[in-house]
């Protein structure tokens, strides 16, 4: 397997890498990556080479892309709304590793804001067969309250601190935009959800322990999305451990297994493996 | 169809077509061309918004230039645990001639930010650079070893981070990020670069506090020029907040429109 760099789209505005593997499967879906926030197609710490790597080993056709005006992408030149802009840019993408790797599904995975890019093209695309939301859409439910407060309620050093006016004052960041999905409304996104389930789309969510400002235990996929969560195509799982950018080695491994076993379960190539 | 982003090129070449490179074509004939070379780790990506900029700016002078990912770095072929600290300087000669053959010009300049400038610097006569700007260059490796296991130690144990702080093995061999090997480690910890035979400019924008780790590197007050605003390279709170500066693009695109 070599990977292809490419100058593509609409306006030719957008560049990827396409990694292909040498035999692709004519059932074989085509992964597409995209920007987690505004870091280039190589994702943080390199997590989308990495990850596309290992599915071409797999068998899977992958394009990681640079949305537009994004890491080494150009404006189309077009008047549109960002969404407008980024289904426009992953339709581009689709034909691109469709033309390259003769594949017709795709399987879209984001993380953070490219969860968030990843929901709104699986909601109207009809090329799009399952979807990998990384840190996606998430809410505060009393369960999350619950298990963030009680405990600090109950713990006696904490309430110390406070009367002895030690309490530490709040040094955790600068005033650079901070890790955040600017959520659609709850009732949308469940919506939203049980539509892409129906048109057969398969979803897989796996959030980590480090949007633990919003999120804190698995329990709260049910709590977030209802009944919706339990269809048998939806698979989540929640990386507690892990932090929002996977810096660590290890974790960034245990995503990565858990992306390629849900893809083999629901998307499996019978075409050997490249390299 | 858009002109200027026709005229940037995704390619990948040299040995095994194994290094990306994306070419920035000027729209006349160049007589200049520079070379960008990329720091490693997180610097690489937090300066890659920046090195693109710098790009645009150069081509707008009439200058070509060359962006590119050593091997095991960005969209390079290799694992991040493969980067050799000998195979980035021949890759940056490799980049250097790639330039030349595609800029139609033998007059290569190289700028680098932080171990990008290290690189640069080290690699000026076999890369045959005919200028250096190197950019808070790390000179002293040992010292920059030390900065970035404290900072790869805090990080494990940063609550904004984790939910719950991590053991020290779980972030061993690692520096912010990347996988690093103990041969890469101890090849910068023993970085010890000479004074390169081109013309070199050291760009600074470090802290007045910060140790100026020379090592003995010669310097001249004329070959620096002190850059504001300065740069938080090593801000834990900034790891993943892109590094921009346009007096640092200013600089850069002034420097090489002057050199004779």
């Amino acid at each position: 397997m070599q990977e292809q760099a490419f100058r593509f789209g609409r306006a030719r505005h957008l560049v990827g890498i396409a990694g292909l593997p040498s035999s692709v499967a004519p059932e074989a879906v085509g992964v597409i990556v995209l920007n987690a926030g505004l870091v280039h197609r190589i994702g943080p710490f390199r997590l989308h080479v990495e990850m596309t790597r290992r599915l071409n080993v797999q068998g899977y056709p992958t394009l990681r892309f640079d949305l537009s005006t994004i890491g080494d992408s150009a404006s189309s030149g077009e008047s549109q709304t960002r969404k407008q802009q980024i289904c426009a840019d992953v339709t581009d993408a689709m034909r691109l590793l469709g033309e390259q790797a003769a594949c017709k599904r795709f399987v879209l995975i984001g993380l953070c804001s490219g969860s968030q890019s990843a929901h709104m093209v699986a909601c109207s695309e009809a090329k799009v067969a399952g979807a990998v939301f990384l840190d996606g859409y998430a809410y505060r439910t009393l369960g999350y309250r619950l298990r963030y407060y009680v405990p600090r309620l109950l713990d006696a050093r904490r309430w110390l601190r406070v009367f002895s006016r030690r309490r530490k004052t709040h040094q955790g960041g600068s005033n650079e935009p901070a890790f955040t999905v600017a959520p659609l409304p709850q009732e949308v996104v469940r919506a939203d959800f049980a539509g892409m389930l129906d048109r057969g789309i398969k979803l897989c969510l796996i959030y980590s322990g480090g949007i633990s400002q919003y999120f804190n235990h698995a329990r709260q996929f049910r709590e977030c999305f209802g009944r919706v969560i339990t269809h048998p195509d939806v698979s989540t799982s929640f990386l507690k451990e892990a932090d929002h950018t996977y810096i660590l080695t290890g974790d960034r491994n245990r995503l990565l297994d858990s992306i390629e076993r849900w893809l083999s379960h629901n998307f499996s190539v019978s075409a050997g493996a490249s390299s | 169809m858009n002109a200027r982003a026709e005229a940037e090129m995704p390619f990948y070449f040299g040995p095994e077509r194994a290094l990306f490179g994306l070419f920035h074509a000027s729209a006349t004939s160049a007589r200049k061309a520079v070379l960008l070379c990329p720091p490693l780790g997180q610097d690489q990506i937090r300066c890659h918004r920046l090195y693109r900029q710098l790009a645009q700016a150069l081509v707008a002078e009439g200058i070509a230039v060359l962006r590119f990912d050593y091997y095991g770095t960005g969209d390079s072929a290799g694992d991040s645990v493969d980067v050799d600290w000998d195979r980035c300087m021949a890759d940056t000669a490799v980049a250097a001639n790639e330039l030349r053959t595609r800029a139609g010009v033998d007059r290569v300049f190289a700028f680098g930010a932080r171990l990008g400038g290290s690189m640069a610097l080290a690699s000026a006569a076999q890369a045959r650079f005919g200028g250096v700007m190197a950019w808070d260059p790390v000179l002293d490796g040992q010292a920059y070893v030390a900065q970035i296991d404290a900072m790869q130690s805090a990080l494990c144990a940063d609550g904004q981070r984790f939910m719950v702080p991590r053991k020290p093995t779980d972030g061993a061999a690692q520096w912010l990020g990347f996988a690093i090997s103990a041969n890469l480690r101890q090849q910068i910890a023993d970085l010890h670069i000479q004074r390169p035979p081109a013309p070199t400019v050291l760009i600074d924008s470090l802290s007045p506090d910060a140790p100026r780790h020379l090592n003995g590197f010669e310097v001249d007050a004329a070959m620096i020029k002190s850059l504001q605003p300065l740069t938080p390279w090593d801000d834990p709170r900034r790891l993943e907040v892109a590094v921009l500066s346009h007096p640092l693009i200013q600089a850069v695109t002034h420097y090489v429109r002057e050199a004779a």
